[in-house]
């Protein structure tokens, strides 16, 4: 078991492109990291240099206590599951799981304990003289799984192991592997495009973008204090919403003023320096959509925070109704309760302490 | 990767091979064809003497003009019979599997082979007319011919049926819809959507018949006088017939490499052209 | 259209099909009649049965393969061909992974030089690679292999370059994280994938080497005999052929032919097609 320190990571490729610009992280023994970016961001690239499937360009990547930039990547005590899951298609299941074993000439009975009990834990004792191409996507999934569990490595990596799933078996399978890095106590690195994954799985997050770390923090830290807009944008279904908004301090009250309402938030702020800073500047507003209510009672308690916009369209989703809304030329989502139809235009109130502000050059959140 | 320094075992075998048989031959070869030589050894350098001596041989004229007259008559004949063959063969009839046996079975038989198998039976035909296939230069041109025809219809047909099977049934079945004829359906839909096969059966065809070799020499050798010698002949037998042109010999064959070269590209720029991507 | 018709343009199809038939078979069944004719009826009636005169027996058969050694002559062929076409399918696809995976000017080079190589003419390299094999002592059945290996790299890189570009690099990177060097990612990795195309690879080339003739008969021919070039030496003195001999032989190097394809007819045609396409 291991923990992983990576210090100034670079990957510069032939052609001068920086994929990976400065990383740097400390992952301790047993974390479920997850590196999670758009496409392109560096992710992984970054998870293939801890494999050592690509070279560091920069850098010291250590995994324990030994420096592994030039150790070749069967003798770094990881395992890797692919996005295609990568079986060997002419080798039988039981034969997938036990190669790597075999390659490091381990005796046979140990060999057959451990892909049976592999087998037995995932699931798949019954498909083992079967080849990959009978499986179905979800076997194979696991087979992979098996096939880097037998070898109990220091460290796991997945690279997008779930992407090629359907959506309801990517549900399960996301309990199962966070079940799986409970029962295996190893340290978990993985790589996902997809923010859900990584809110459900992850110990901490890594988010990515253009190959530098936008934030690493846990879950629920990265949604409530997004250090940036595109950290804010990217955690969170459906989008969070940003509008600019013109800070305007009177009579000792805090106005966001935004294209047709104004906005107290002199209750939440307070008349806070870093805030008032901004005063007679732009700033963006962040508000996520389930933090847009159309709810009565609170629409009524506070005139002095209503949006109204026109409703475009109305996606009901059984417990909750998704509003499209047109406000006064910007398209914004709200996430209501009431499933009430809305329609034409419809007021809004915004939960005030739920809200995030930009800075509109740096896209920094002001108060961090 | 670690894959770099394994060069030596991956690659050197193939390329030692490939320079020996291949690399040092031609470049050599394009040398050559500069001097007047017997061994490789006293070689003299004459400039481009040998192309003007080989330019100006009547038998490598008779033999280029032969070879293209013969080239295109295969090429349409083959192609055409292959079509039509491979077209009736993709009707879901009984029997298809058994019938494509038949037909593909003598693309596997050797040239030399072949050729006797032809001798045998066009001069049986000819004798009821009390001449042999080397009587005159036609009986041997239609002779090739129909050699090749036979040779190379079954392997065309073969890559015209996998085209064919390959058109989605759902296109043939929008064009019924709209209303196209079996000619139009066959003009607008399965001719543009096998272009691919069509290109490689067109290359096949035109670089196997202008490159014939084997069938040639079994078939007439030349015969009459040299007159039924298609190109790949006539230099083999500049080659080893005739002492001291050794030299214009491997001009010929440089000659012959050029527009094996270019009518390969050129076919090959043309057909490409016309492939949809699907 | 009605059943009838269409019950009509059936049997025309069938009648267009027998026909066609009966013109492929007719030429190998003529060939197999004379065989067993005497020598001296076969020019003169090609086209008719053996009766009680012409009827031979096996005794062209006796004749020819004594005339020509043919048992020695298969024996080459066979020999020639299975070492050529082991080495050409090992050799090449080793190659051409080297080329799809270290991606650098040197290897793209190489591939095009491979390509380039397969539209030149046998006649335009006929005499130098002679000589060059000569001059290397390469004028003997081992040595014709490694020829023949040369000669069909450029068609046997092309096709497992086309056919290895499709394969996931993944599947090479697990078998390098399960401990594989380069040697056995190939051959207990890769090569297993590259099977179809390996059959493809050594179908087309075992059907070119088993039937060449110019080439082992300017390299090997004067002590070596394979099939074709026993063939060719029966007919190529001139003066008056043994026909009976010559049909007998014929028939002999036509049979092994036909069992080999029909007992692997399937992968035959489909190699062909795969071939095709991918050139």
């Amino acid at each position: 078991m291991a923990s992983i320190s990576l210090k100034n990571i670079f990957k510069i490729f032939e052609d001068g492109t920086t994929a990976v610009n400065d990383f740097s992280l400390e992952i301790e023994d047993k974390e479920f990291i997850i590196l999670v970016g758009p496409s392109g961001c560096g992710k992984s690239t970054t998870l293939r240099m801890i494999a050592g499937l690509e070279s560091i360009s920069k850098g010291e990547l250590m995994i324990g206590d030994r420096v592994v930039n030039n150790v070749a990547p069967k003798d770094r005590d990881i395992a890797m599951v692919f996005q295609s899951y990568a079986l060997y298609p002419h080798m039988s299941v039981y034969k997938n799981m036990a190669f790597g074993l075999e390659l490091r000439k381990l005796p046979k009975a140990e060999i057959d304990a451990r892909v049976r009990e592999a087998a037995r834990i995932l699931d798949i004792e019954h498909l083992l003289k079967r080849k990959p191409r009978a499986l179905s996507g979800g076997q194979r999934q696991r087979v992979a799984l098996g096939r880097a569990m037998v070898r109990s490595p220091a460290v796991f990596l997945l690279d997008e192991p779930l992407s090629n799933l359907d959506a309801k078996l990517r549900t399960t399978m996301r309990t199962e592997i966070k079940k799986l890095h409970k029962r295996l106590g190893t340290t978990f690195i993985y790589v996902t495009h997809d923010q859900t994954e990584a809110m459900t799985m992850a110990d901490r997050i890594v988010v990515m973008k253009d190959g530098v770390i936008q934030q690493v923090d846990t879950p629920q830290r990265l949604y409530d204090k997004p250090f940036n807009m595109f950290v804010a944008g990217f955690i969170g279904s459906p989008q969070m919403n940003f509008l600019d908004a013109l800070v305007s301090v009177r009579n000792s009250q805090i106005y966001l003023v935004l294209s047709q309402n104004e906005i107290n938030v002199t209750g939440v702020f307070g008349l806070d320096e870093r805030l008032l800073s901004y005063a007679d500047k732009y700033v963006k507003v962040g508000i996520r959509p389930e933090d847009i209510t159309n709810d009565e009672d609170f629409v009524k308690k506070n005139a002095d925070k209503l949006i109204t916009a026109k409703v475009e369209v109305n996606e009901m989703m059984g417990s909750e109704t998704y509003l499209y809304l047109d406000y006064a030329g910007e398209k914004i989502t709200a996430r209501v309760q009431n499933a009430r139809a809305e329609t034409d235009l419809s007021v809004l109130a915004v939960k005030t302490d739920k809200i995030h502000l930009f800075d509109p050059n740096t896209t920094i959140n002001i108060f961090i | 990767m670690a894959l770099k320094k394994y060069f030596p075992v991956f690659v050197l075998p193939t390329l030692v091979a490939f320079i020996i048989a291949f690399a040092v031959p031609f470049v050599l070869g394009i040398y050559l064809s500069f001097t007047e030589f017997i061994t490789v050894a006293d070689a003299q350098w004459v400039g481009i003497e040998n192309y003007i001596k080989a330019f100006s041989n009547d038998d490598f004229i008779n033999a280029l003009w032969f070879t293209v007259r013969f080239t295109v008559v295969s090429v349409i004949t083959v192609n055409l019979i292959a079509f039509i063959l491979a077209s009736i063969l993709t009707k879901g009839l009984k029997g298809t599997n058994i019938f494509r046996t038949v037909f593909f079975m003598p693309n596997l038989i050797g040239g030399i082979v072949l050729g006797y198998i032809w001798q045998l039976i066009i001069n049986g035909v000819l004798q009821t007319m009390g001449v042999t296939i080397t009587y005159d230069p036609k009986y041997g041109f239609w002779g090739l011919v129909i050699l090749m025809n036979w040779q190379l219809i079954g392997y065309m047909m073969v890559i015209y049926i996998a085209g064919i099977q390959n058109i989605p049934s759902d296109l043939i079945d929008a064009s019924k819809v709209d209303g196209a004829n079996r000619w139009q359906t066959l003009r607008n839909v399965t001719v543009p959507l096998i272009m691919p096969s069509i290109t490689i059966c067109l290359f096949l065809t035109l670089t196997n018949s202008f490159k014939l070799f084997d069938q040639n020499l079994a078939l007439t050798a030349g015969a009459p006088s040299k007159q039924t010698a298609m190109l790949a002949l006539d230099i083999y037998n500049t080659f080893y017939s005739r002492i001291g042109w050794e030299g214009v010999g491997q001009a010929k064959a440089v000659i012959f490499f050029v527009i094996v070269a270019v009518i390969s590209f050129v076919q090959l720029a043309l057909t490409r052209k016309r492939e949809v991507e699907q | 259209m009605n059943s009838s018709s269409k019950a009509f343009s059936k049997a025309v199809l069938y009648a267009v099909l027998a026909v066609a038939s009966a013109v492929f078979l007719a030429p190998i069944l003529i060939v197999v009649i004379n065989s067993f004719k005497g020598k001296l009826y076969i020019s003169d009636e090609p086209f008719s049965l053996p009766d009680g005169e012409t009827f031979a027996g096996l005794e062209n058969y006796t004749s020819g393969i004594e005339k020509t050694e043919f048992i020695s002559a298969f024996g080459w062929s066979l020999f020639i061909t299975v070492f050529s076409v082991l080495a050409i399918v090992i050799f090449t696809s080793m190659t051409a992974w080297y080329i799809v995976r270290v991606k650098n000017f040197f290897t793209k080079a190489l591939y095009f030089i491979f390509i380039f190589s397969m539209i030149v003419p046998f006649q335009m390299v006929m005499f130098t690679m002679t000589k060059t094999a000569a001059e290397l002592s390469l004028d003997t059945p081992w040595g014709i292999i490694l020829i023949y290996l040369g000669f069909g790299a450029g068609l046997a890189v092309f096709m497992f370059c086309g056919f290895l570009k499709s394969v996931p690099l993944e599947i090479e990177e697990a078998a390098m994280i399960d401990g594989c060097n380069p040697l056995q990612t190939f051959f207990m990795v890769v090569f297993p994938i590259l099977r179809p195309t390996a059959i493809t690879v050594a179908i087309l080339n075992a059907m070119w080497i088993w039937n060449d003739y110019l080439l082992p008969y300017l390299l090997i021919g004067s002590e070596y005999k394979t099939i074709p070039i026993a063939v060719q030496y029966l007919r190529g003195g001139y003066g008056s052929v043994d026909m009976g001999a010559l049909m007998a032989m014929l028939v002999l190097s036509i049979v092994p032919i036909i069992i080999f394809y029909l007992f692997c007819q399937k992968y035959i045609i489909k190699g062909i097609v795969a071939g095709a396409v991918k050139g």
